[in-house]
């Protein structure tokens, strides 16, 4: 079973993410290029879910949608099928005209 | 704090949405440490760059802050300058061709208003996220919403994709190129610009690219415009436009869907997730996409300059093409002016080639759940990578087949680009007033009232269109 991670369980004062702050502390005047080979590097300057990992094990999930959202969504649906079948008619005729 | 819903058919990793805090800090990090992926490191790389770039800043406030907006500038700028596409640069032409300088010229700049209103809203969605658009749709409203928006992505970009390669073909045909060999030539750019298997390369070499959109300016200058006459139609938005109303209402769909289209809005935010912009990065996104905006409507206003002499003139440019719009052209701005119009119309169909199929392996990819980033090496992202080039090269192989309905698709591509954007904008609208996804980053009352009002005029423009065509063919 692998923990939970969410905001609650975020701390800032893990000692994992002193790993890029070190290079910025007042007084250094070159900052030191990141060992990018260390993995906690990465993830100190990565946001938890912008982890390709993350991101492939969690979704959002399926948003209950509302009556007028579902009128809207098939309203404008109907819209589109019905302006593209003028606009076919209308860019037929325009290349082919009728005598 | 947003929370993550957890898939059921993957194993128990926590939902979670942390918009602030960095990953070494969640319990999970030592899990994650032995999944990270080529993908993970270049990003990481560019962010890193991007908090020397804020340290910078604290010691030197406007050197900082501009190599801060160095490295945070792209989406917003490439997905603007990549809708001046050829399609669009050729709209652009006609109403200078056929109206001269007058309504169209202010009417354009509102275009790219509108435009900044939907794009700006992507990039919160995209930072504040870190998912692409497809994703978020298919995830939020279900597959069977998802099919219908992916659709009219998919078909509207291949139409795109195919006008950009003739506007290749007919840019490079002005110098005598063959078209074959023209339409060759858009296709190795784009496998160039992707074989870096680095997003930031990609990125800068397409900016890099993009920026000779600008060539539309100088043959504006060689058209010796009457600046004054400029300035009064930006203020006074006349002399209004006679003639046929059906001719009319065709011009400004088309210059609607110069600006606005589906294929921006998840282009960019794929762009900014793949980028890795945070959500502390949002205002130096604004500064990207308003940048990208300003500098579109500056080219997009100098093709319609260009080609106001042939109105002056009285030329019937009804039925030209893009290289008759550089040959008419010639006697008023002279060979170098008509040549660089028709490099810009080939320039205009290379940069949007490159866009428009990343913006479709972009969507394929998150919908299939595969690798989707240009900082994927070939091997490791192979589906992407084929959509991308595949679509590119079906659009090229269709301009070379003889007696292939290209008029047809030029004559509808921009149509439908504006057709299909009301339910692209609901969606839209939808995701970024969803508290759960967006947190504290959802619309405000101004940003909804302004993106209700970009729709309403879109489905105006839609059905005043609608209703002319029928009274037209009545």
């Amino acid at each position: 079973m692998r923990p939970e991670l969410n905001g609650d369980h975020v701390k800032p004062s893990d000692a994992e993410i002193k790993v890029s702050a070190e290079a910025f502390e007042p007084g250094v005047d070159k900052v030191a290029a990141p060992d990018l080979k260390d993995p906690r590097v990465v993830l100190s300057l990565l946001e938890a879910d912008q982890v390709v990992a993350a991101k492939q094990r969690t979704h959002f999930g399926r948003r209950k949608l509302s009556v007028g959202a579902r009128v809207l969504l098939w309203g404008l649906r109907i819209y589109v099928v019905a302006m593209l079948v003028i606009v076919l008619i209308s860019a037929i005729r325009a290349i082919h005209p009728v005598p | 704090m947003k929370r993550l819903k957890k898939d059921s058919s993957t194993p128990s990793f926590g939902p979670a949405h942390p918009t602030t805090d960095v990953a070494a800090a969640s319990p999970i990090a030592r899990d994650l440490a032995g999944l990270l992926t080529h993908e993970d490191v270049d990003r990481a790389r560019d962010r890193w760059r991007v908090s020397r770039a804020r340290w910078a800043e604290r010691r030197s406030k406007t050197l900082g802050r501009l190599s801060v907006l160095w490295l945070l500038v792209g989406p917003g700028v490439l997905v603007f300058l990549g809708e001046n596409d050829a399609p669009s640069m050729l709209s652009y032409s006609a109403t200078g061709a056929r109206f001269g300088i007058g309504f169209f010229i202010p009417f354009v700049v509102l275009t790219f208003v509108m435009g900044l209103v939907v794009q700006e809203m992507t990039v919160r969605l995209g930072a504040v996220t870190h998912r692409g658009h497809a994703e978020l749709i298919f995830d939020r409203f279900g597959r069977f919403w998802g099919f219908f928006a992916m659709g009219d992505l998919m078909v509207g970009n291949f139409l795109t994709l195919v006008t950009e390669f003739i506007g290749i073909r007919a840019g490079l045909g002005f110098f005598g190129i063959r078209p074959v060999v023209a339409v060759g030539a858009g296709l190795v750019v784009v496998f160039a610009a992707i074989t870096t298997g680095r997003y930031w390369t990609w990125e800068r070499i397409t900016m890099g690219l993009a920026i000779f959109n600008a060539l539309f300016v100088p043959a504006a200058i060689l058209a010796h415009p009457n600046w004054a006459a400029v300035g009064r139609s930006l203020v006074t938005w006349s002399p209004l436009p006679h003639g046929n109303l059906f001719d009319i209402l065709l011009l400004i769909l088309a210059d609607i869907g110069a600006t606005v289209t589906p294929w921006m809005i998840f282009f960019q935010q794929s762009a900014v997730v793949d980028k890795g912009m945070q959500p502390r990065d949002i205002s130096a996104g604004r500064f990207d996409t308003t940048l990208g905006a300003l500098l579109a409507a500056a080219f997009g206003i100098a093709a319609i300059l260009a080609t106001a002499p042939l109105f002056h003139h009285g030329i019937d440019a009804s039925q030209f093409e893009a290289a008759q719009f550089a040959e008419a052209l010639e006697p008023w701005i002279g060979h170098i002016g008509a040549a660089l119009f028709a490099l810009g119309i080939f320039e205009a169909g290379i940069v949007a080639a490159i866009a428009i199929a990343t913006s479709s392996a972009y969507a394929f990819g998150e919908v299939v759940h595969t690798g989707h980033s240009l900082n994927r090496p070939l091997r490791e992202a192979w589906p992407f990578y084929s959509i991308l080039l595949g679509s590119a090269c079906a659009a090229a192989a269709l301009v070379l087949i003889p007696h292939a309905p290209l008029e047809f698709i030029v004559l509808i591509v921009n149509v439908i680009a504006v057709l299909a954007m009301p339910p692209a904008l609901a969606f839209l609208l939808l995701l970024v007033n969803d508290r759960e996804v967006m947190g504290e980053y959802v619309n405000g009352f101004w940003e909804n009232t302004a993106a209700i009002a970009v729709t309403v005029v879109l489905i105006c423009a839609g059905l005043g269109f609608g209703i002319a065509t029928v009274i037209h063919m009545g």
